[in-house]
């Protein structure tokens, strides 16, 4: 019986017809409200195995094919950021034999994508890496980079892949290089003007405050004199990809810039994903209830979180589409109640 | 579009032996059929228009074909939320079923009873609470302290000894001594007026309200084998949520402008430590909205919280609190495993 239906679903007109079913249902979503930021915790590929007598890292493979399905339906509805929660830094505490595995088919499939530059630039995506890059083994990392490189020039999408990452790790990065932003001295214009003149106006103007704040640091000659290298090193600990830091403001020349000014935004500026939509909707398969430490941050409002029952490598188009029918509906009930929409109807 | 059984073949035994079986070449051809056409560059683009101004045709299969999708999608959208309805009212009734047949009768030992079973309870549970329509009409304060009281209680009978309410607004904040007295009465209702544990009501930044002949852990034997002497309630609103951690970004940015820490002195423990002072992390979150929606709970503290959120239920129940810690009790949890 099995055989026969796997024989009638394989069989070319039926999979013409799907072909076609996909297409409609895709074209027809498109008419209402489009999500414009999609995350998708990928659990369950190693749960699925297990049932299906497999090995884990088979399981991850068919996970891979789950997601490149994903990431299509999600471009052609027209999302614009898809983020995938590709490794957890708690991974890292696996099995190393899995580890190494999925290391390896992180490298494998970067490579690939790097070959095959052009066929990418189809979907108009760029690819960016979010989290620890120090965690990134190094034979992994030059692929990351590349493929990272090719893809920067694309505009019309997004897919953030999280690898090393967890949200508190994010948090505490974001909080991380904002006292960094409020605490760096002042920059000097960007000018003909001296530098010596510079560090001996600032270093006349420290010793003026010294009696008002007398813990400060010691030598101010180092922060004055190397300003490069100080806004070089506060990106190492960044992300290469999120925003360098917002031009500092020019007016307040030798003093630092008032903490009082920091808001939540502040703060949302300098997460992994500060220049993406708000998250709208959170996917989480495999049936577990929990964020696991994946976009804590995001999902504090207006997100609309989704647990669902399948395992990953089995989601496709059919358990996506209630997901996306069922925000559509809510998206208008809410325009109902007398609300403004937030979201514009997309072309 | 998804790869017919043929291709899906091939690309597997490609992908089983590390991609050394196919050139790149070949992938390519492989991948080329599925992909959408290149994204029209200004010039394909003015080729394009002079091809559909020859052959009208493609305008009008353009043109239908919209129209399709525009009937579909008004269809969809008919059957979905007729769907919803009747979802929702399915839902409604069972649930409301359910509650009157396994009400607890405001007696803890029947709320005992029913969570014996459950091999695994949490220590700290949150839920969110809503003010009734944004705390226009009066009486919606007394609503949600009654709710208040109610959960408390629940928890008490249930031995869960630690209760965090999130409200967005923070009404409950103010006027925290009367909300003691209203849940202590509450509880005294249900436990007995000697029997009833002792409550403590806090919320981040202000004094612990305890019961006023309180001094210290009282020992009382064998008055509740199962029940917990002492149930503390937290009260946090959405200033505990982001503005915390903003708030925690200023403290660390004054200090580092006093020179009193240098960035990297700034860890994930460091920042922890100082955010559990506004909450620990609740082992279980419940939402009584129909669907998860978090309000702008704080994000530091919900990293491995359990979320229950039954389906369609619009407002507190005794049946939500019960299903979401049989949920609770049947998650498993291997953090990063």
């Amino acid at each position: 019986m099995a055989d026969l239906s796997r024989w009638l679903l394989t069989s070319p007109p039926v999979e013409w017809a799907l072909k076609g079913a996909r297409e409609l249902l895709i074209g027809t979503l498109r008419q209402g409200p489009i999500p414009q930021h999609v995350a998708f915790e990928m659990d369950g590929n190693r749960r699925f195995a297990k049932n299906h007598h497999m090995e884990a890292i088979e399981g991850h493979n068919l996970g891979f094919e789950a997601l490149a399905r994903v990431l299509e339906i999600c471009y052609k509805c027209g999302v614009k950021v898809v983020t995938v929660y590709a490794f957890s830094i708690e991974n890292f505490n696996r099995p190393k034999s899995e580890v190494g595995g999925l290391m390896k088919m992180a490298k494998i499939k970067l490579e690939q994508l790097c070959q095959h530059g052009a066929l990418l630039d189809r979907y108009g995506a760029c690819i960016r890496v979010l989290g620890e890059r120090d965690l990134i083994p190094p034979d992994v990392l030059p692929y990351v980079d590349r493929a990272v490189e090719m893809t920067k020039h694309n505009k019309n999408a997004v897919l953030n892949i999280c690898f090393p990452y967890t949200s508190r790790a994010e948090m505490t990065a974001a909080i991380k290089a904002t006292v960094e932003e409020f605490s760096a001295p002042p920059t000097p214009p960007a000018t003909p003007f001296s530098q010596a003149r510079i560090t001996q106006k600032i270093k006349s103007n420290q010793l003026k405050r010294t009696d008002s704040v007398p813990s400060r640091d010691p030598s101010p000659d180092p922060h004055a004199r190397s300003d490069v290298d100080d806004s070089v090193s506060s990106t190492t600990t960044l992300n290469p990809d999120s925003p360098r830091h917002t031009p500092k403001d020019k007016a307040q020349v030798n003093e630092y810039k008032d903490k009082e000014t920091i808001t939540a935004e502040t703060v949302t500026g300098h997460m992994y994903t500060a220049d993406c939509p708000p998250l709208d909707i959170f996917v989480r398969t495999s049936g577990v209830r929990r964020l696991s430490d994946f976009m804590l941050w995001q999902c504090h409002e207006d997100a609309h979180i989704f647990f669902l029952n399948c395992f990953w490598p089995e989601f496709d188009l059919w358990h996506f589409v209630p997901v996306l029918l069922e925000w559509q509906w809510r998206q208008k009930q809410m325009g109902r109640e007398a609300r403004p929409g937030r979201r514009v109807k997309a072309e | 579009m998804p790869f017919s059984a043929k291709d899906t073949t091939v690309y597997r035994a490609d992908a089983q032996v590390d991609g050394k079986l196919l050139k790149a070449q070949q992938r390519e051809e492989l991948a080329k059929r599925y992909l959408p056409s290149p994204p029209s560059s200004p010039d394909a683009r003015r080729k394009r228009s002079n091809a559909t101004s020859e052959t009208s045709r493609f305008g009008v299969r353009k043109l239908l074909r919209q129209q399709l999708y525009a009937l579909s999608y008004a269809l969809i959208h008919i059957i979905f939320s007729f769907y919803i309805r009747v979802r929702i009212a399915y839902h409604t009734v069972s649930l409301g079923i359910v509650s009157i047949l396994k009400y607890h009768h405001r007696t803890p030992e029947y709320i005992q009873r029913d969570v014996q079973s459950l091999p695994k309870k949490p220590k700290h549970v949150s839920v969110i609470l809503t003010l009734e329509d944004g705390g226009k009409r009066g009486d919606a304060k007394d609503r949600l302290l009654n709710e208040v009281a109610e959960i408390t209680a629940w928890c008490a009978s249930a031995g869960i000894s630690l209760l965090t309410v999130y409200e967005k607004t923070g009404v409950l904040k103010d006027k925290m001594e009367r909300e003691h007295r209203e849940i202590s009465k509450r509880l005294q209702d249900w436990f007995g007026r000697y029997q009833a544990p002792d409550l403590h009501l806090h919320s981040p930044n202000m004094r612990v309200i305890s019961p006023s002949n309180y001094r210290g852990p009282k020992l009382r034997h064998g008055a509740m084998p199962a029940g917990v002497q002492a149930v503390g309630v937290n009260f946090i609103s959405c200033e505990d949520g982001r503005e915390s951690v903003v708030d925690l970004t200023r403290v660390l940015t004054d200090m580092s402008q006093r020179g009193k820490i240098s960035v990297n002195d700034i860890t994930t423990d460091v920042i922890d430590e100082e955010l559990r002072q506004v909450l620990n992390e609740p082992d279980l979150l419940i939402s009584f909205s129909p669907y998860v929606d978090l309000q702008g709970f704080p994000p530091w503290q919900i990293r491995l919280t359990e979320i229950y959120c039954q389906e369609d239920n619009q407002g507190v129940g005794y049946q939500v609190f019960l299903n979401a810690l049989r949920k609770y009790s049947s998650a498993t949890f291997k953090l990063g495993k």
